[in-house]
């Protein structure tokens, strides 16, 4: 389930691992981009590339751990795999903890290193999908007038049309064209779906100001 | 005259049991008695024989001197008091009146007690005539000082009978030449028969037989000698007076001072007897003046003769304590494993004791001399050994040397010698003396203890590996990694249509660079499992700092600790075995690198430097930047089993100052000015 433009970054201060390590994925059709240094890695990361990293745990110049900080502090999501010499178990729940897609031990079995690239690429991928949607549903909420955006809020909090105009200060029938235009703008038609898109670009229901 | 029993006569002496000691005086004083009488009677006998007036000497006087002289000063009145009755009886049978016999015996009791105390004042003891110092003190205490005075009294003994006071000179040199000469002639060897008569037997030994055949000879040559005879002419006295000389001289030197004082009682019983039958050798003119003559002369012939035998005597004795004192220093020497020799440079003569012979496995037969000893050893060390011995003789400070020899069974066993040379008066050396010891035993305890310090050393080395091995095992997972995926990209290359060969060919650069990556790890460290022998060859410290370095590359980076490489560009090859150098470093590294598990990251810094030092060795300093030593355990970190760390042994560092050590090196380790410790790992420069 790979995308047009599906990278693995290779990071590995060991010059013939890393050049070994972007053959064989290479030679299985993955497109790669390897760095030697950790900081060259990070200075020219572009997270809107698809793709993975493949990371060596112990480096010299910044280990494998902090390289991955690094890369959440930046804001980006990007899969880690993450190779070492010696899988301790410590170092591993670290690691899986932050996020990382897998823990491989070197030297690496290329079934257990393709497997780990594709489900890097699959949690990628569902990854940029989900950013995609919420970015769609963004888009169509900012068309929302002031007062939509407000119904909107009450409708999702469960209250009814009177409530809400009780709480705006108008009438129910106000309330109720101003419902169905929201609900039209935003393409839904049940008022679950529309929990369900709130929810996924994170508004919060209005909270009660009467009983 | 021969009765004082020793034991009970010596001063000091305590006896078992008062009673028993009383008893023993009481029979002493007895024997005194009988034969001071007895020593009378022959006096007066040969006096009335020869129808002269006096004998030539007086017996009586010899008993209480030799009494007095052998018993304790608190004892003497009783011996005194016990010949009084005696010397009473005596005088009284040729009628001697009161008076003249109360000073005859004043005098004679004086003489004794001033001869015995002098004698016991001036360290007069057994072995009587032992030293020429004894018998002069003898002579001339006895022959002369005590005589000549108590002559004074003795002199009115013969004026109280009758003699006239003009006569005075006469009658003092009578009495004091009757005095002297039985001093000289009946006391010593009186004393001498005393004191060996404890040792005494019958057996008929060679010397024995010798001796009487001595005394028979001189006997019948002295019988002829002082024969008057009208059949020679009487120029020849003088000439046959000498005819006992070579006999006398036999005696002395065969038999010592018993020897001489035997030969002079034989020649005095000699003379007189020949006097008593009317021989008259020394006819001066009238008899009393003949029997002064022949006192004056056994008077002369006897001082010599007991020095001599004194002498003899004295050489005899110190050349038996100087055999003694050999036989027990080369017994000693023997017993404790050493063999002493001695080799005099001008006679090239060559002495050494018997345990030499076992040392270097010769037989008993074959005479001793240095070049067979020499020969004994081992052809590998004789070279050396040759010219040890050889420069030895010019050596200010003993020469001390080890090699194998040839035992008497096939195999080769240690020795050391000693060497020193004995200088001459002009200060060239005489001679060279040493000692040969057996070093086996020691030789194997070294090579026993070299040994346990090598296996120990091993053991560390082996457990230092162990504590690292999580870095080595990723230095061999690097190579082990690029080798597999590269392995892999490339069958995957091949199952492929279009077969890329310029790939498939870097592929396989790849892999044989990698594999024998691999495989200098596999050697580096198979260097430092191995228990092998130590070998010296020529080391490159830079090379071998860096190979050390690429060890712990891995475990460097697991730790986050930075190198700071100092090292001289143009350093000269320095002379050790790598694998122990190596482990010298790798210890030093990893104590470094454990000193600074508290720092922050940042601050891990190791600086390696080498330099030349100015003797023209080579000085490796490893400093870090960790916590330092403990103030008060600067010096601590030598010793066996003491340690900082949580699971240390404490024998890291003792082993490494022991492997420089044996390279002639030095291990130290000090604080730095800011922070941290500075080991200093120094070799000395190559030898020729």
């Amino acid at each position: 389930m790979r995308e047009a433009g599906f990278t693995t970054f290779l990071v590995d201060d060991d010059p013939a691992v890393l050049r070994s390590i972007t053959r064989l994925l290479n030679a299985a059709g993955y497109k790669t981009k390897s760095f030697s240094s950790p900081q060259e890695f990070l200075s020219s990361h572009d997270p809107a590339v698809p793709g993975c990293a493949i990371i060596d745990l112990v480096m010299s110049e910044l280990d494998g751990l902090h390289l991955q900080q690094a890369l959440i502090e930046t804001g980006s999501d990007r899969p880690i795999i993450f190779l070492t010499g010696r899988g301790d178990i410590s170092t591993s729940v670290k690691a899986m903890k932050a996020g990382a897609v897998d823990f491989l031990t070197k030297p690496v079995q290329r079934e257990a290193l393709f497997s780990a690239v594709k489900r890097a690429a699959n949690v990628d991928a569902a990854l940029r999908q989900r950013r995609n949607e919420s970015k769609s549903i963004g888009d169509r909420i900012s068309t929302l007038t002031h007062r939509e955006r407000e119904v909107l809020e009450y409708v999702i909090a469960g209250r009814l049309n009177k409530q809400i105009a009780a709480s705006l200060g108008t009438v129910e029938k106000t309330v109720k064209v101003h419902r169905g235009r929201m609900m039209a703008k935003l393409g839904v038609r049940t008022v679950a779906d529309l929990v369900r898109l709130a929810e996924k670009v994170g508004i919060a229901p209005a909270h009660s100001m009467v009983g | 005259m021969n009765v004082l029993a020793p034991d009970a006569a010596l001063e000091g002496r305590q006896s078992a049991a008062p009673g028993e000691d009383r008893a023993k005086t009481f029979r002493n004083a007895l024997i005194v008695a009988v034969a001071y009488y007895v020593g009378a009677e022959i006096a007066f006998l040969i006096g009335t024989l020869t129808d002269k007036i006096f004998a030539p000497f007086w017996p009586p006087n010899v008993v209480l001197f030799c009494a007095l002289l052998l018993s304790p000063p608190r004892q003497w009145w009783i011996y005194i008091l016990a010949a009084f009755p005696a010397h009473v009886l005596a005088e009284l049978q040729v009628g001697m009146p009161a008076t003249q016999l109360l000073v005859a015996f004043a005098t004679n009791c004086s003489v004794a007690v001033i001869n015995a105390l002098l004698l016991q004042r001036l360290q007069f003891d057994p072995p009587w005539f032992g030293s020429i110092r004894k018998a002069t003190t003898y002579v001339f205490i006895t022959a002369f000082v005590s005589p000549a005075l108590c002559a004074f009294g003795g002199a009115f003994v013969q004026i109280l009978g009758g003699g006239s006071i003009e006569n005075y000179g006469v009658y003092w040199a009578r009495w004091y030449a009757s005095n002297a000469l039985g001093s000289l002639t009946l006391s010593p060897i009186a004393l001498i028969c005393i004191e060996r008569m404890g040792s005494f037997s019958f057996t008929p030994t060679l010397r024995r037989v010798e001796a009487i055949l001595v005394a028979a000879v001189l006997a019948v040559t002295c019988l002829f000698a002082f024969k008057e005879d009208t059949s020679i002419a009487s120029g020849y006295v003088p000439a046959l007076l000498y005819l006992p000389l070579p006999i006398i001289v036999w005696a002395a030197v065969r038999f010592g001072a018993a020897g001489a004082s035997g030969v002079i009682m034989v020649i005095s019983l000699a003379l007189i007897w020949r006097t008593l039958n009317g021989h008259n050798l020394f006819d001066v003119g009238n008899a009393e003046a003949n029997v002064f003559a022949m006192q004056l002369f056994l008077i002369g012939l006897s001082c010599p003769v007991l020095l001599l035998g004194a002498a003899i005597e004295e050489t005899r004795r110190a050349e038996t304590v100087t055999r003694e004192r050999e036989e027990r220093i080369s017994f000693a020497a023997a017993h404790s494993s050493v063999g002493l020799w001695q080799y005099d440079l001008a006679a090239g003569s060559f002495w050494a004791t018997d345990y030499c012979r076992t040392l270097f496995g010769l037989p008993s037969g074959v005479p001793l001399d240095l070049d067979r000893l020499l020969n004994r050893i081992h052809p590998n060390d004789f070279p050396m050994a040759h010219a040890a011995f050889q420069s030895a003789i010019a050596r200010p400070t003993p020469l001390e040397i080890e090699f194998r020899v040839q035992g008497r069974d096939r195999g080769y066993h240690w020795v050391s010698a000693r060497a020193q040379p004995i200088f001459g008066d002009d200060g060239n050396p005489t001679a060279m003396t040493g000692a040969f010891a057996d070093a086996t035993s020691r030789k194997m305890a070294e090579a026993e203890a070299d040994m346990q310090r090598h296996e120990i050393a091993h053991l560390m080395r082996v457990s230092m590996l162990g504590e690292l091995s999580g870095g080595l095992a990723h230095e061999l997972t690097q190579p082990l990694t690029a080798i597999l995926s590269n392995a892999q990209a490339g069958k995957i290359l091949l199952a492929g249509d279009e077969k890329n060969l310029v790939e498939i060919g870097n592929i396989f650069d790849d892999i044989i660079t990698e594999d024998n990556r691999a495989g200098e790890v596999i050697h580096r460290l198979r260097g430092l499992m191995k228990k092998g022998e130590i070998k010296y060859e020529v080391v490159d410290l830079n090379e071998l700092i860096a190979s050390t370095l690429r060890l712990l590359h891995s475990e460097l980076i697991g730790r986050r600790i930075a190198i700071k490489d100092e090292k001289a560009a143009d350093l000269p090859p320095a002379h050790g075995d790598p694998i122990q150098l190596q482990q010298v470093l790798l210890n030093l590294f990893v104590n470094a690198m454990d000193a600074m598990d508290g720092v922050a990251p940042s601050r891990r810094i190791i600086t390696v430097s080498t330099r030349v030092t100015e003797e023209g060795g080579i000085d490796v300093r490893i400093s870090d930047c960790g916590m330092g030593l403990p103030k008060s355990h600067e010096q601590s970190v030598f010793q066996p089993f003491f340690t900082t760390k949580k699971r240390g042994l404490g024998l890291g560092l003792p082993i490494c100052a022991s492997i420089m050590k044996l390279h002639g090196g030095t291990l130290s380790l000090q604080n730095n000015v800011s922070e941290g410790a500075t080991a200093i790992f120094r070799l000395p420069p190559p030898g020729p």
